[in-house]
């Protein structure tokens, strides 16, 4: 545990990045009544100065496309948070045309949080988990997508073309 | 007399035996014509002063073989009363004429109903992926899309209840640092 890995966790720094309906549970986290600021935790615009995404519940094929393009631009190290059930299994989209049911099979995942929806608390707490993780060194899933990228590739190329698409200006 | 029954009579009027019209419920007013009679219908009651389509519904029926057509105008002219027009096609075979050119918001209704039902509109010029992109299988929304099986393939997603079974049968444990 060196001191680089102290103030690395002590410093997350979370995509601005809003899916499905756990958004509504982002503003009470950020504002004065929980204010995750005092663990530094903090929403970040940008995903290039950003450590943390937060993908806050069900992910459509539409959505998953944003959502890899934003963690392939974000700087290493960095970690993923899975946020309520959705993420898990699909939760009530679990026979849904549209909606991918299991997140790790696209990106890496480090930590999930249970629940439909999980409180603040236990947005605050799985944030002091990932800090502890990172002390720890265990919090390296992101290497896991350098590895293993061919995987990660083929099994979003089952829902689309990986190679033709682009963002459209 | 009430708003309802004038439009009713209107209706009546220009329809005479070619459809059926009636008053589902207050400020709610049904009428049933044939495919060729929609566009007509729709200019008449427009001049008329129902200027806002406000949404195109399909319905799939199934064991009829049909689907229906729901268009649904609106006019605060009179009184707020909804004017819905109701239409029948056969599965997979008829085509729907457009009405972009009456009302130009059918555009996007239109395009969405042909991409979860898969009904062709003759003259609409973009009825390409609208909400679904990348969208290999049928049409999601007809009744005989089978949803489970179309998961289990794209997604990879067995049956679901087995899998709860199987996880209670080998509960989860912390893994071990390595």
């Amino acid at each position: 545990m060196g001191l680089f890995k102290i103030s690395q966790g002590r410093s997350l720094w979370m995509v601005h990045f809003c899916t499905g309906c756990g958004a509504v549970e982002m503003p009470p986290t950020m504002t004065s009544r929980f204010d995750m600021e005092r663990f530094g935790v903090a929403p970040m615009a940008t995903p290039r100065q950003a450590d943390v995404l937060l993908i806050t519940g069900y992910l459509t094929v539409k959505t998953l496309k944003r959502v890899i393009m934003v963690y392939e631009q974000m700087p290493t190290p960095k970690y993923v948070i899975g946020f309520g059930s959705c993420t898990v299994n699909g939760g009530i989209y679990w026979d849904s045309y549209n909606v991918i049911k299991n997140l790790e099979l696209y990106i890496p995942v480090d930590l999930y949080i249970f629940g439909c929806m999980p409180r603040p608390e236990s947005i605050i707490d799985a944030f002091l988990k990932l800090r502890k993780m990172i002390e720890e060194g265990k919090a390296n899933k992101w290497k896991d997508y350098i590895e293993r990228y061919d995987w990660y590739k083929q099994n979003q190329a089952k829902l689309f073309d990986v190679n033709k698409w682009r963002v459209q200006k | 007399m009430k708003m309802e029954e004038k439009v009713v009579e209107e209706l009546k009027n220009i329809l005479g035996n070619l459809g059926e019209v009636w008053i589902q419920r207050e400020k709610r007013v049904y009428a049933k014509v044939p495919k060729n009679l929609v566009l007509p219908l729709l200019a008449f009651l427009k001049d008329k002063g129902f200027h806002q389509l406000t949404a195109i519904t399909c319905v799939d029926w199934l064991k009829k073989g049909k689907f229906e057509l729901i268009y649904n105008l609106f006019s605060l002219n009179y009184e707020g009363v909804h004017v819905f027009i109701k239409t029948e096609l056969e599965r997979d075979k008829e085509t729907m004429p457009s009405a972009i050119e009456i009302f130009p918001m059918a555009f996007d209704y239109e395009r969405e109903i042909h991409e979860m039902f898969g009904i062709v509109f003759e003259g609409h010029p973009r009825l390409d992926n609208f909400i679904l992109e990348d969208w290999d299988g049928p049409p999601p929304m007809r009744k005989d899309f089978d949803t489970a099986k179309y998961v289990e393939e794209k997604y990879g997603v067995k049956d679901y209840a087995e899998e709860l079974w199987r996880r209670r049968e080998q509960p989860y444990r912390e893994e071990k640092d390595e």
